[in-house]
């Protein structure tokens, strides 16, 4: 299929537009709310949801480091601390940092694809639904004392219901299952839209990276997200039905358990990470404006860190005791996904040096990432050796580690990528003076927080430890590091204060505001529902730079391109989009999506019963599925049949 | 600000204090841990170091191109230097891999030869067993009669290897002392397995490095390091059931003990408490701590817990006991004498 | 460089499509893998499970009987071949092909289905009784749960073309409803062979 060198024939432009503008317009009211399924309003839904957990949950790792900030302090009782650390991590991991993720995903990959929603908006909707029940639940649970208090990661038999009877532990594990599913269909979803909805000649060569990531990370959702649905439903029909799944007294095995979580668990936290470097290569091509160095060698590290996660999951049980064989093949493939990630490094650092480097906000954040996330990745490196990690894990070293990599390898990227695209969803600039002193007090506030924490855990003192004697010497560290965690608070109300100032007070942005080279910033700002008048054509890997057709090896100088290749010949008397081939993104046919509907909401709520329901009665699963099933029927009665005619 | 001082100076000091760290070795294997660790520690630093000042590199030449704001390159000229660029990367790399193949074999040597310490000889046996949350150690022995049951605290020689043969009767936990080896994990229904030594005479601190619920917070022992001579007269001490009350009012004290509820769950041996909930108080006054690490054993502190655990230790798995304020002095005198 | 503007016309292409380039087969499949990899983590759990324990089945417990599973098999995969006269009679918008393929499978997994809930009540051991147990039940509860939704689902198809109530939309779903029902024949077969021939196999003497 040929683009052919003729002026767009576009008759009455204006009635096109409004047309347009009508078919995709969402309704008004609750009612028309609760039916949305445009994948900006989801999209904005998942990150603003998902920042108010990271609020709850900042707020839970500062009661923790008050606890913590001297020895035998009073502040919580064991149980509360018990309780607050577990819901900070469970909420950081489930309810922030995988749905912050997916929500940047879903609000950018149908742009970046250069397409109009994603493949199935209904199941997107649904989705988020299902999220926002998972959150409701947990934190229904910590306000009525009932919050989870056996760790992130719940080892049984301490999570069984010998030793944690009452339904904190059930609350945990029916919440997993909640964000779970939402996260399967956010991962369905979005590779059936990078597939088969990438504009025309998007060839795979020509993703984004960005899209790149969430291609893979989708991938391992799908294939990870199975194993904590048996682990968590191993809880909880112990706990409620009383099977033996993982009760040692009955032929069960705790260690299966564990196993089975770190399947998932492992490649979890690349779900998190790895849609993060894409965050990055998009802002190092805009704020260098020169293209990526080795984006195959790119392309395939992420691949290639996609597959390794899985074959790691063992180095979270070292101590477990293994036989030697089994230690050093799993060093060895923890110490291998280094050389993918130091791949990523590289070429980043290659960008940068070659480039015309504009020091934004969000390339401060960019430089950010570069320190944490290097550091934390080293120490990583020394948590892969067998001997090493036996001395620290379960200390304070492995939680130094982690924050290093969550919040400097996902959290830094994130907020660089707030910063780059706030104009694209808002329409104004964030102020960028205030930005830096953000970007300042964060990761000042970071270092400090976590840094001590790496000497803290090589002079022993254990994680999830509600307090600690004055003899063991560990004072003044954790008073450091809680010192350090305000920092950190005070960072995050600034960035506030700048999201909200800059809503009202930003300048203008623009349709590109940076003069970045993918197809998102060929939208308006904010983008309209339908996202593109005419679906745009890829013309090369940097469609919005003028570049040779052949891929060019540099583009060192980027001038955005003012008239692009379009698609028409869509109908636009309904959400009609393009379906293109997998490999070569050429045109195959069209395809109409469905508009709003309640369904997904009521449906939504269906399933929550269900789940909630069969936390304190089994039986919930039974009537749970009759009225969900009702409610798909609904979803999918026949109404409007499609017209035969094109 | 001026404890911000204060606590920067700590880093430097505290190296050297610690009683329970990974970095101060009392034996063959941790010692070789923090071997393997400082040799970690200035080979990734080093790696640190080079990446973080190619990165400050690229903040001033990027800079510097941008304000160059040279014409469109040419093609030619480009080209190679996107050539020049992609070998960097592929040799860093290749470096990459090199160092990583050290740092893995490495570590493997360093494991195998930790794990070959028990490889010759007879180990003496040391079973522990976790519970919630205090520790029962069991001195294992051909001969019946050599069999030391004891919790919290135990003695070992210098110089001579022991096997931990780790077990649970609840949930898991972890056996930890750093300055002697990394931890080891204690899983129900199963048996794991350790070696330690010790070559420094000593007092080691372990803790439990697994979450284990309330109390995982308290949950430490003691391990003595000693000459073999004084290891030997501490095992025979131990082993005798406990001392008989020398006085009336220590007889008393045993009787008030045998009279409350406290024998349900205690063992001192010699006498009819044969409890075995909670740990085994034959020689509880040789003991440095009450409650696993808790607190000093201190005839204060003693009364105290027995007065009341569930606000010394909240959680806990002892009951409180309504002990008449008129026994617990010769009671905590009886405890205190079972040197 | 200036390009001119460039259009890339697509209006003569097919408003619709039944096959695997459309969106909702990749959605299909994309669902069949995460249900197969939850099948194959239990498989692989049920194994280690029974590798830990010298005796199997556990004592008062007998082992699954294997006639009537096996024998149940025959109308299972036949089933599949109704399925797939439904696909094709759904890409050729064969009404009378899509109703017979419909009913064809729905017919022969009810008969399968009835065959697996006999053999299911003569177990004599629930999922309390110990680890088989809890194991065999999720299995046989897992999937059987899928083979209702499919088959409510199917019943729900049938309704809607022999009403005459369906469009493309419809007719893609008699598509994506046989690659659900392939999927849930072919993982049956190891699960299957797990539950009722896995545990003997792996005898340990
Ligand atoms: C974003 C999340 C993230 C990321 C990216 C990583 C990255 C890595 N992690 Fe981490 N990890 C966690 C999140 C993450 N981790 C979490 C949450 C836990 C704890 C869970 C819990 O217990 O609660 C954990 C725990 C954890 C453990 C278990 C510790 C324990 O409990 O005892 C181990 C052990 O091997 C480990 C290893 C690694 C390694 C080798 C990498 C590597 O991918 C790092 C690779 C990167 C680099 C090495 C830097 C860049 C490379 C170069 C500059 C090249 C040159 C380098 C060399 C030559 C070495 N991690
Ligand atoms: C993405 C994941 C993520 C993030 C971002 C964080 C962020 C933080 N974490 Fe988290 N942490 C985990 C994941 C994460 N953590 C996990 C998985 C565990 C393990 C749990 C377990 O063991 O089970 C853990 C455990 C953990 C511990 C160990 C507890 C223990 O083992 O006993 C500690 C202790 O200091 C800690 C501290 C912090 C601090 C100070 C921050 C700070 O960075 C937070 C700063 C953020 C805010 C403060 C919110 C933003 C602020 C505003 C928007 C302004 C308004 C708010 C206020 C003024 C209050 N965390
Ligand atoms: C319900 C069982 C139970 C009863 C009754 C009980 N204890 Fe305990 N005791 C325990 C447990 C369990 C521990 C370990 C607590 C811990 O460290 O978590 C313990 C610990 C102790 C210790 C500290 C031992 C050590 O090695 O650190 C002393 C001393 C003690 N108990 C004395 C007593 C006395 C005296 C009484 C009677 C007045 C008593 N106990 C009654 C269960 C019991
Ligand atoms: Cu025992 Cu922690
Ligand atoms: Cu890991």
């Amino acid at each position: 299929m040929a683009t052919q060198d003729v002026s767009p024939h576009i008759p009455n432009e204006h009635a096109e537009l409004s047309l347009l503008d009508r078919v995709w317009q969402n309704g008004r009211g609750i009612f028309g709310w609760l039916s949305v399924t445009t994948h900006h309003a989801i999209g904005m839904r998942y990150i603003v949801t998902a920042f108010v957990m990271l609020l709850l949950g900042g707020i839970e790792a500062l009661l923790v480091r008050i606890q913590l900030a001297h020895s035998n302090n009073t502040f919580l009782g064991p149980d509360r601390y018990n309780e607050i650390f577990t819901t900070h991590g469970t909420t950081m991991m489930f309810l922030f940092a995988v749905p912050v993720m997916e929500g940047m995903a879903i609000y950018l990959v149908p742009m970046m694809c250069g397409t109009r929603n994603v493949a199935f908006p209904r199941l997107n909707a649904f989705g988020y639904w299902l999220y926002l029940g998972g959150c409701l639940f947990l934190y229904w649970g910590v306000f009525t004392n009932a919050a989870p208090d056996m760790g992130w990661f719940a080892y049984p038999p301490l999570s069984g219901p010998q030793f944690t009877p009452g339904k904190r532990t059930d609350i945990w594990a029916q919440m997993i299952t909640f964000t779970e599913v939402s996260a399967l269909c956010v991962a369905t979803e979005l590779i059936a839209t990078i597939f088969k909805m990438r504009a025309p000649r998007m060839s795979l060569n020509r993703i984004p990276l960005f899209v790149w990531s969430i291609l893979v990370q989708s991938f391992m959702t799908i294939f990870a997200m199975p194993a904590i649905v048996i682990a968590s439903s191993y809880l909880l029909s112990d706990r409620t039905v009383a099977t033996h799944f993982v009760n040692p007294a009955e032929g069960g095995d705790p260690i299966l358990y564990q196993h089975v979580f770190w399947f998932f668990g492992h490649p979890e936290v690349y779900i998190i990470f790895i849609p993060a470097l894409g965050f990055v290569s998009a802002i190092v091509t805009a704020h260098s404006r020169r293209a990526i160095v080795g984006y195959p060698a790119m392309v395939l590290s992420l691949i290639a860190n996609g597959f390794i996660a899985f074959g790691l999951w063992v180095h979270h049980m070292f101590a477990t005791g293994l036989p030697q064989i089994g230690e050093a093949y799993f060093t060895a493939s923890s110490m291998m996904i280094a050389v993918t990630s130091g791949i990523q490094i590289f070429c980043w650092l290659a960008t940068l040096w070659s480039g015309k480097v504009r020091l934004t906000t969000a390339l401060h954040f960019v430089y950010g990432f570069l320190v944490i996330f290097v550091l934390g990745g080293l120490t990583g490196v020394v948590l892969a050796s067998v001997p090493l990690d036996l001395q620290v894990h379960d200390t304070f070293f492995v939680v130094a580690h982690f924050h290093y990599v969550l919040i400097g390898g996902a959290l830094f990227p994130l907020f660089g990528a707030l910063y780059h695209w706030y104009p694209k969803m808002t329409g104004r600039m964030m102020s960028e003076r205030l930005g830096k002193i953000n970007f300042w007090f964060l990761f000042i506030g970071f270092n400090l927080t976590f840094f001590p924490m790496h000497i803290l855990g090589l002079h022993g003192m254990p994680r999830r430890v509600y307090t600690y004697g004055p003899e063991m010497g560990w004072d003044n560290l954790n008073l450091l590091a809680t010192i350090g965690a305000f920092i950190i608070a005070i960072g995050g109300i600034l960035f506030l204060v700048n999201v909200f100032w800059s809503r009202r007070h930003g300048r203008i942005a623009g349709n590109n505001p940076w003069e970045a080279d993918s197809l998102e910033w060929a939208a308006a700002s904010p983008p309209k529902n339908y996202n593109f008048e005419f679906l745009p054509v890829a013309t090369s890997r940097y469609p919005l730079w003028v570049a040779p057709e052949s891929e060019p090896a540099s583009l060192s100088k980027a001038k955005t391109q003012p008239d692009r290749a379009v698609v028409t010949g869509l109908r636009n008397d309904r959400r009609e989009v393009l379906v293109t081939t997998l490999m070569d993104a050429e045109p195959h046919h069209r395809y109409v999506l469905p508009g709003s509907s309640i369904w997904p909401f009521i449906t939504a709520i269906c399933v929550s019963i269900g789940f909630i329901g069969s936390v304190f009665n089994p039986w919930y699963i039974i009537s749970g599925s009759i009225i969900s099933g009702l409610a798909l029927l609904g979803w999918f009665w026949p109404r409007k049949l499609l017209e035969l005619e094109p | 600000m001026k404890r911000l001082w204060f606590a920067l100076a700590a880093l430097a000091y505290s190296a050297a204090a610690q009683q329970q760290s990974a970095l101060n070795p009392a034996g063959p294997q941790s010692g070789r841990i923090a071997g393997l660790w400082w040799f970690f520690f200035y080979l990734l630093g080093a790696i640190f170091i080079i990446v973080m000042l190619i990165m400050l590199r690229t903040l001033m030449r990027g800079h510097r191109n941008a304000e160059e704001n040279q014409p469109l390159e040419n093609h030619e000229r480009a080209q190679t230097r996107e050539t020049r660029l992609r070998s960097i990367v592929t040799v860093s790399s290749v470096v990459t891999v090199v160092l990583l193949f050290i740092l893995l074999v490495a570590s493997i040597s360093i494991g195998k030869a930790n794990a070959d310490l028990g490889a010759s000889g007879k180990p003496m046996i040391i079973q522990v067993i976790g519970n919630q949350w205090w520790w029962q150690f069991s001195y294992l022995n051909d001969d019946p009669s050599q069999v030391l049951t004891t919790a919290n605290e135990i003695h070992i020689p210098i110089g001579k290897t022991v096997l931990i043969q780790g077990q649970s009767n609840d949930v898991i936990h972890s056996f930890w002392v750093p300055n002697l080896h990394g931890k080891r994990d204690l899983i129900p229904s199963r048996v794991t397995t350790e070696y330690i030594r010790a070559d420094r005479p000593g007092i080691y601190r372990g803790q439990c490095a697994e979450f284990c619920g309330l109390q995982h917070a308290h949950m430490a022992f003691y391990i003595v390091a000693e000459p073999e001579d004084k290891f030997k007269a501490w095992m025979q001490a131990q082993l005798q059931p406990a001392v008989a009350p020398a006085t009336p009012a220590l007889a008393q004290g045993q009787q008030n003990f045998l009279n409350y509820a406290c024998v349900y769950c205690h063992q001192i041996r010699g006498t009819t408490a044969s409890g075995t909930n909670g740990p085994d108080l034959t020689h509880f006054g040789s003991r440095r701590t009450i409650a696993a690490g808790t607190l000093p054993n201190t005839p204060g502190n003693l009364g105290g817990w027995i007065v009341n655990p569930q606000s010394i230790k909240p959680g806990n798995h002892m009951a409180t006991i309504a002990v008449k304020p008129d026994d617990l002095q010769p009671m905590i005198q009886y405890l205190e004498s079972l040197k | 460089m200036e390009l001119a503007p460039k259009t890339l016309d697509v209006s003569h292409l097919e408003p619709f499509d039944i096959s695997s380039q459309a969106p909702l087969w990749w959605g299909q499949v994309l669902i069949a893998c995460i249900e197969g990899t939850m099948f194959c983590l239990l498989i692989a759990a049920f194994l280690y499970t029974r590798l830990r324990v010298d005796v199997w089945p556990l004592p008062g417990d007998q082992f699954p009987h294997l006639t009537l599973p096996t024998l149940a098999l025959i109308p299972l995969i036949l089933s599949a071949v109704g399925s797939f006269i439904a696909s094709e009679g759904a890409k050729r918008n064969d009404r009378s092909r899509m109703i017979f393929g419909l009913t064809l499978n729905l017919v022969l997994a009810a008969i399968f289905f009835a065959m697996r809930i006999v053999e299911w009540h003569s177990l004599n051991f629930n999922w309390k009784a110990d680890i088989q147990g809890s194991y065999v039940w999720a299995f046989l509860g897992l999937h059987s749960f899928d083979v209702v939704g499919d088959l409510v689902f199917t019943l729900v198809l049938i309704f809607c073309v022999v009403s005459g109530r369906y469009g493309e939309k419809q007719r893609l779903g008699v598509h994506v409803d046989s690659v659900v029902w392939y999927f849930l024949v072919a993982i049956w077969i190891p699960i299957y062979l797990a539950i009722y021939w896995g545990p003997k196999l792996l005898e340990s003497q």
